[in-house]
């Protein structure tokens, strides 16, 4: 009985780990043997000399395309769970009306519009697509952390505070617990935008999964723009299914 | 042991509580009633600094609650509300074990204490225990609050409408309980409710709130027989006073001897209250009830006359 329930356990939690490892699987699949489809993408653009991408390995490209998407998640995430908690502790309440303005002007701004004022400031490369994408990713976390812990039942936050919990103890122990999820979906929605939205990156120097869609783009070559579109295309689902399985752990 | 002295609190503009005094006494039972609105919930929250008050001073065992910090305050006080407010990611146990490990017990006695009162609740420890506050029902939820206001056995309780919420029977099977542990604890608990009954049923001291001041205060029986005014009687029942004090009252209160007529056919058990003699005599077309102890013996017997409470010899 003990045995055969473990077992079932056991298969059911390889299911849910099933949706990420394909599409992983997939993606390292697809940036190791993208060369071995040469004669698919022959068929798309028949008359360029070359019809696979080479300039750099897709693996770095993937790497660094990760790096970046990472590094501006974690920024996202500090600063705007950071802001969100802030402005939901008695102190900061004032400032609630005018933080979740500024998320919501940070993502209506065009993260190309970022870029092109950022570049004159930070120069080529990585920086000024990271300070897009962060701003980019903003809203969602801010505003899925403020209506998590807004959600939770007044009840609850003041039985916490009636029974002698600290200020940080009810943050801790309660109002993040009860809030995860939803601010967990925000970051989901975040990151996977932001993969998508870092292949513009590659305009300002920034190699990453982008170049061969740009460099597709600049020298009319289709089959390098549908290189990186599939291969984003994976990584966004890959990431997104790794947090679908994140989120379904049981949440009390 | 708590004591009220003058005492006012503003929101802003407005006066939420003008200038009330009040003590209780330890061991006491005392509620505040009053409409909605009256300012109940405020006067229990500066007690637990859950709110400041603006003027006036408030004292526990003599010390100006100021002079502790709001957390240790709390801490030593139990505080039971509504809407229950246990944690929804945490387990029964979990969530009565709260003080005493904000006040760093060992595991061990928390758990020990955990279980204690689980039993001393009716809440079985091994069904229970594990379970998250959405597999409970109102009457189960409402006990595991209480049971997790007095996890470190504090001196004091503050409870906020605490069975509010719950169906009639329920409500009267935990007020029940919840005297009879009182009893037995000898805690000193202020009450919020805002149905009279509920109150009349576990004062010691009523306290009658009225837009953010003290109308009366006193014992129910006091309250019910000289209401101080117009407004106080009808809050108490107006014309169903008589049975209001009625149901305060047991049989054995108003009871004779056995004298030497014939016994009567009708019966009350002792503990009954008489409102409930009334009833079984209205009931049964009955003067007369014959009074009997819990082995249904005769004891004593009871008339109409008496019962009413008129001053002859019959
Ligand atoms: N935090 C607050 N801010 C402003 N006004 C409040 C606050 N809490 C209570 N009040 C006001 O104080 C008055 C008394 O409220 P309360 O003590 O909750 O009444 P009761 O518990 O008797 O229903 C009400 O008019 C209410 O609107
Ligand atoms: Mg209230």
């Amino acid at each position: 009985m003990t045995r055969a329930l473990t077992w079932r356990a056991g298969t059911q939690a390889g299911r849910r780990w099933l949706a990420p490892a394909v599409w992983l699987l997939l993606l390292l699949a697809a940036c190791l043997g993208m060369a071995q489809l040469e004669g698919l993408f022959r068929l798309v653009e028949p008359d360029s000399r070359a019809v696979v991408y080479a300039r750099a390995d897709f693996l770095v490209l993937l790497g660094r395309h990760l790096l970046v998407v990472g590094v501006a998640g974690l920024l996202a995430i500090l600063v705007g769970v950071g802001a969100a908690v802030a402005v939901t502790r008695p102190g900061g309440r004032d400032f609630l009306p005018l933080v979740a303005q500024l998320a919501s002007i940070g993502q209506t701004f065009p993260p190309v519009a970022v870029l092109a004022l950022a570049v004159p400031v930070l120069g080529f490369g990585t920086l000024p697509i990271i300070v897009a994408l962060v701003l980019y990713g903003l809203l969602p976390i801010v505003r899925n952390t403020l209506a998590g812990i807004e959600g939770i039942d007044p009840g609850v936050r003041e039985a916490a505070r009636g029974m002698g919990m600290t200020g940080g103890q009810l943050l801790r122990q309660v109002e993040l617990p009860l809030a995860a999820p939803v601010i967990l979906a925000g970051i989901r929605t975040s990151v996977t935008i932001n993969i998508a939205t870092a292949a513009i990156g590659a305009t300002v120097g920034a190699s990453n999964l982008g170049d061969p869609i740009i460099s597709g783009i600049v020298n009319g070559n289709t089959a390098y723009v549908l290189q990186g579109a599939v291969l984003i295309g994976l990584l966004a689902l890959t990431v997104d299914s790794l947090f679908a399985r994140l989120q379904s752990r049981p949440v009390r | 042991m708590i004591d009220l002295i003058h005492v006012t609190k503003r929101f802003g503009e407005e006066t939420a509580v003008e200038d009330i005094s009040l003590s209780v006494a330890r061991g006491e039972f005392c509620v505040l009633v009053g409409t909605s609105g009256c300012g109940k919930s405020t006067t229990l929250r500066m007690i637990n600094r859950l709110i400041e008050h603006s003027e006036g001073e408030i004292h526990i065992e003599g010390q100006q609650i100021r002079a502790f910090r709001g957390e240790t305050l709390r801490r030593r006080m139990g505080y039971a509300i509504q809407s229950t407010g246990l944690f929804p990611h945490w387990t029964v146990e979990r969530n009565i074990g709260l003080v005493p490990r904000l006040l760093k017990w060992p595991a061990e006695r928390v758990r020990e204490r955990v279980e204690e009162l689980m039993t001393l609740l009716g809440l079985a420890v091994d069904e229970f225990a594990g379970k998250y506050p959405r597999q409970l029902s109102g009457g189960q939820a409402q006990r595991v609050g209480v049971a997790r206001a007095l996890a470190a056995d504090p001196d004091i309780l503050l409870m906020d409408e605490p069975f509010g919420a719950l169906d009639p029977i329920t409500r009267e099977t935990l007020q029940e309980e919840l005297r009879a542990l009182q009893a037995r604890l000898q805690k000193t608990i202020v009450f919020v409710t805002h149905d009279m009954d509920e109150a009349l049923r576990l004062a010691d001291r009523l306290v009658v709130m009225h837009q953010g001041r003290i109308r009366q205060q006193g014992h129910p029986l006091a309250l019910l027989r000289e209401p101080a005014d117009d407004f106080v009687a009808s809050l108490l029942g107006g014309e169903d006073r008589g049975l209001k004090e009625a149901a305060l009252l047991p049989v054995s209160e108003r009871m004779l001897p056995l004298g030497p007529r014939l016994v009567a056919r009708e019966r009350v058990v002792q503990h009954a209250t008489l409102r409930e003699a009334l009833s079984i005599m209205l009931w049964r077309h009955a003067e007369r009830l014959t009074v009997v102890d819990d082995e249904d013996i005769p004891i004593g017997e009871l008339s109409l006359r008496r019962l009413v409470g008129a001053r002859s010899h019959d």
